[in-house]
């Protein structure tokens, strides 16, 4: 007799089915929607200048050193799962008490040659000075409470609200791909540094653990680096040697409370002179973050150095105008805001001049 | 809707996908603190200009040109709210009038509030209302696209040049009969060139019972129960033939003028007369010979009798509809080029005849594919001389470049159906009374059997209406080598 295996229905991304959490989820629901009863009726001064804003939190180094001898890279042809994770932020408008603010996440994972995507949101905020810090800690609680207890918040700036909402949404998809994917690349937009307030050092710790525990690699690119050598970016001191390569950097200690979890390369993938800064797992055996990279030179395409999975959850989360005019519409129709098209300051004082860019 | 441009008459308006507008509808611009409305007409609808929405359609194609699979969690639902921005559209429009104190005026030299004004759709009956397109003697064409009924009044079209157009089989023959029954029922003379036997059977039911129009439809078949007799011919009838149907040189004519007086004074007015009279006659030969094929051409049409008896004399029909209103069929059906330019002639000498004599006081002409009949000279005689002699022609055909451009200029009404081809709606459009953009927009979409009026008869608002059906025995259909087969 022959066993039969048990027939199931193909699980989301084919990924094995552990217990996710989604308390953020919720909480991301509530919030929103809590925050937003506050809006009822008011003005809202639509956004002059829509900059999408998305996490580019920085490492500050000393006596940072590049190896000039490149690591040669060969794409492993081996198939695994290729997963990715970006946010994005946006304030779409002002309201007399704060701002209202939207915030989108994807994941893309290719597996078998294709691509699939996940989304979540739009979730819209209204943040006023009031309740910033109620909205911050409901989600920080949510976020935080299954792992961490105390968690510092740091100094909470309107301004800074959308980046740090989309954090929450961006660690929690981040710590889900760890726990659901086994064998895999997973890839991160940023780096691997911790102990900020939206990326406490034992969350991201716990994150790269079941990562590594369940067979999978992490590697962070950033799209920005500040990171320098002789006051030179360290991604524009390529050697002229036929890529795909990766540079490795030397003695880059991170003030305290900041950590740094990634061996922090130069990858220079491709042809064409784009090269990024990119972070892998430092648990990980030195052979097996060399393989990581080869193994995403074989599995996924590449263009200018920088992985389309990730590039498309870039794009994928990513707010277009019409998007924005669309939650715009929807504030006004489902919560009574009326659109008030106050005059720009710098345009009606400057004319052509009032928006260079930099302008504040 | 909302306002958001004017450019000259334009006005560009950004309708919502909840908001059903169509081309050929007509909104009403409010703008209260004026206490003036612009009227509208929808004569393109385009995307509105979103931004983003490029970007929105190139990041679903990503995957080697698929369209890429995932999942979207969209708690507070703004997925529809997208869709209802990126499906927002650009009603162009074309300023027809201005509504002040219930009086149009066809200005558009002022601007209503962008931000203020209210659109809404204009119900056809609240426009006709407004335009006064009504009258005595109704017409109902059919019914507009907000299913109400389309009429305009018969005498838009008394003393009017008329033209209906647009591709096979759109139904310009089945408008041209209603117009033309309708004109009877309201007790006007009509006399139709009937190029392939379509009206002769328009006194019959589709059942093939008598209508109420059977005794006024008059059929005249050439050489069945159409012929005339020389006796019954003036001679400027005659010559007209002959030297426009029959190309007869003036030398020639001024002979055969000499030849009809011999032979009138003798009261020897016949064919067989005539025959021997221009064998006989002393002239230069190249004369007789001119003359001579000229008269085998008149007798070989059939369409000449020495028969006086047997002659159907197109006076009677005449003053027979003269008094009950009634149509002359002229039923062309089986006739060669010269034989039809023959009896067109004679029909329209004899029209002229008895217009100018006073014995009918107007006659509607319509001239189906005329220009296979209808010489040179008389495109201009008819927007010219004949209407004052009281000849009120409507033109169909499929081939709007056959009908010359000064018709277009002076034409009253213009009853058009589809075209798809842009030389076809760029000849259409030289009317005069219509904007070329109106026509070339509207045209272009029209369904079978729907036709945009435009002209004096819808008071200059251009209409798309779908024709009614009519109750009679159709005979315009194409025979077809397949049609048991299908």
């Amino acid at each position: 007799m022959i066993a039969q295996h048990t027939i199931t229905t193909t699980p989301k991304y084919n990924f094995p089915q552990p217990i996710i959490d989604a308390a953020l989820p919720q909480r991301f629901i509530e919030q929103s929607l809590h925050s937003l009863k506050s809006v009822h009726n008011q003005t809202i001064q639509l956004n002059q200048q829509d900059i999408q804003q998305t996490n580019t939190s920085e490492l500050q180094t000393h006596a940072l050193q590049l190896k000039l001898q490149p690591i040669p890279l060969k794409p492993l042809a081996e198939e695994i799962t290729v997963a990715a994770i970006d946010t994005s932020s946006m304030k779409i408008g002002e309201t007399s008490t704060g701002i209202v603010i939207a915030i989108r996440g994807a994941t893309v994972c290719k597996e078998n040659k294709h691509y699939r995507y996940m989304r979540l949101g739009p979730f819209i905020f209204h943040v006023t000075e009031e309740n910033k810090k109620e909205v911050y800690t409901m989600l920080q609680a949510a976020y935080f409470n299954t792992m961490h207890e105390h968690v510092h918040q740091g100094l909470l700036n309107l301004i800074q609200m959308p980046t740090r909402i989309a954090n929450f949404l961006e660690r929690w998809l981040q710590t889900n791909l760890a726990k659901t994917l086994g064998k895999s690349l997973i890839l991160f937009d940023g780096s691997l540094t911790s102990g900020t307030p939206d990326t406490p050092t034992p969350l991201m710790k716990e994150t790269l653990h079941t990562a590594r525990e369940r067979g999978n690699i992490v590697l962070a690119f950033s799209k920005m680096t500040t990171l320098r050598v002789n006051g030179h970016l360290i991604t524009e001191m390529l050697p002229s040697y036929k890529p795909p390569y990766m540079l490795e950097t030397i003695g880059l200690k991170p003030k305290p409370p900041i950590v740094l979890f990634g061996e922090v390369y130069v990858a220079r993938l491709t042809h064409g002179n784009y090269a990024f800064r990119l972070d892998i797992d430092k648990e990980a055996p030195h052979q097996q973050r060399i393989e990581a990279v080869e193994k995403l030179l074989g599995n996924d395409s590449l263009s200018q150095s920088y992985p389309e999975t990730l590039r498309l959850a870039h794009i994928l989360c990513t707010f277009t105008a019409n998007e924005v005019i669309a939650m715009q519409h929807f504030i006004t129709r489902k919560y009574g805001l009326k659109i008030l098209n106050r005059p720009d300051i710098h345009r009606l004082l400057f004319g052509p001049f009032g928006r260079g860019e930099g302008c504040s | 809707m909302k306002l958001y441009k004017k450019e000259g008459n334009i006005v560009q308006i950004l309708s919502f996908p909840n908001e059903t507008v169509e081309k050929g509808d007509y909104l009403l611009v409010e703008d209260a603190e004026a206490a003036k409305a612009l009227i509208v007409q929808v004569i393109d609808v385009q995307f509105a200009s979103i931004p983003g929405v490029l970007e929105e359609l190139l990041r679903s194609l990503p995957d080697g040109g698929e369209l890429i699979q995932g999942e979207d969690f969209d708690p507070l639902e703004i997925a529809p709210h997208i869709t209802y921005i990126q499906d927002a559209s650009l009603l162009v429009c074309k300023i027809r009038a201005t509504v002040e104190n219930e009086n149009l005026t066809p200005s558009s030299s002022w601007l209503p509030s962008r931000s203020q004004s209210l659109i809404k759709k204009l119900p056809i009956p609240t426009l006709l209302k407004l335009a006064k397109v009504d009258g005595k003697l109704p017409i109902i064409l059919g019914n507009t696209k907000d299913s109400s009924p389309l009429t305009i009044d018969a005498s838009s079209l008394d003393g009017r040049l008329n033209i209906i157009t647009g591709k096979k089989e759109t139904g310009k023959s089945h408008l041209s009969k209603l117009l033309m029954l309708n004109l009877v029922g309201h007790k006007a003379t009509v006399v139709v060139f009937d190029l392939n036997g379509e009206y002769v059977s328009l006194g019959m039911t589709s059942d093939e019972k008598r209508n109420a129009y059977h005794d006024k439809i008059h059929v005249l078949t050439p050489n069945q129960n159409f012929r005339v007799s020389l006796k019954q011919l003036n001679l400027h009838v005659l010559l007209g033939i002959l030297i426009h149907a029959l190309h007869l040189p003036g030398t020639s004519a001024r002979e055969f003028r000499r030849i009809w007086q011999s032979l009138k004074e003798r009261d020897m007015l016949n064919m067989h007369e005539l025959g021997e009279t221009i064998r006989n006659w002393h002239c230069n030969q190249h004369v007789r010979d001119a003359l001579f094929s000229r008269y085998h051409a008149l007798a070989n049409s059939g369409f000449f009798t020495d028969e006086t008896a047997g002659a159907m004399l197109l006076e009677e029909c005449l003053f027979k509809a003269r008094e009950q209103g009634g149509a002359i069929i002229i039923n062309l059906k089986n006739t060669s080029a010269i034989d039809r330019q023959i009896i067109v002639e004679y029909v329209l000498g004899k029209l002229i005849e008895l217009l100018s004599s006073w014995k009918l006081k107007a006659t509607f002409l319509f001239a189906e594919e005329a220009h296979l009949y209808l010489r040179e000279t008389y495109w201009d005689d008819i927007v010219t001389r004949m209407r004052h002699f009281g000849i009120f022609t409507t033109f169909i055909t499929n081939q709007p470049d056959t009908i010359r451009e000064n018709i277009y200029r002076q034409a009253d009404n213009i009853f058009l159906f589809n075209f798809t081809n842009e030389h076809d709606l760029e000849v259409v459009s030289r009317a005069a009374r219509v904007d070329a953009e109106t026509v070339k927009s509207i045209a272009r979409d029209l369904p079978p059997h729907h036709c945009l009026t435009l002209g004096r008869a819808v008071r200059d608002f251009p209409m798309v209406v779908k024709v009614k059906a009519l109750d009679v025995k159709t005979m315009g259909e194409t025979r077809l080598f397949f049609k048991n087969a299908s």
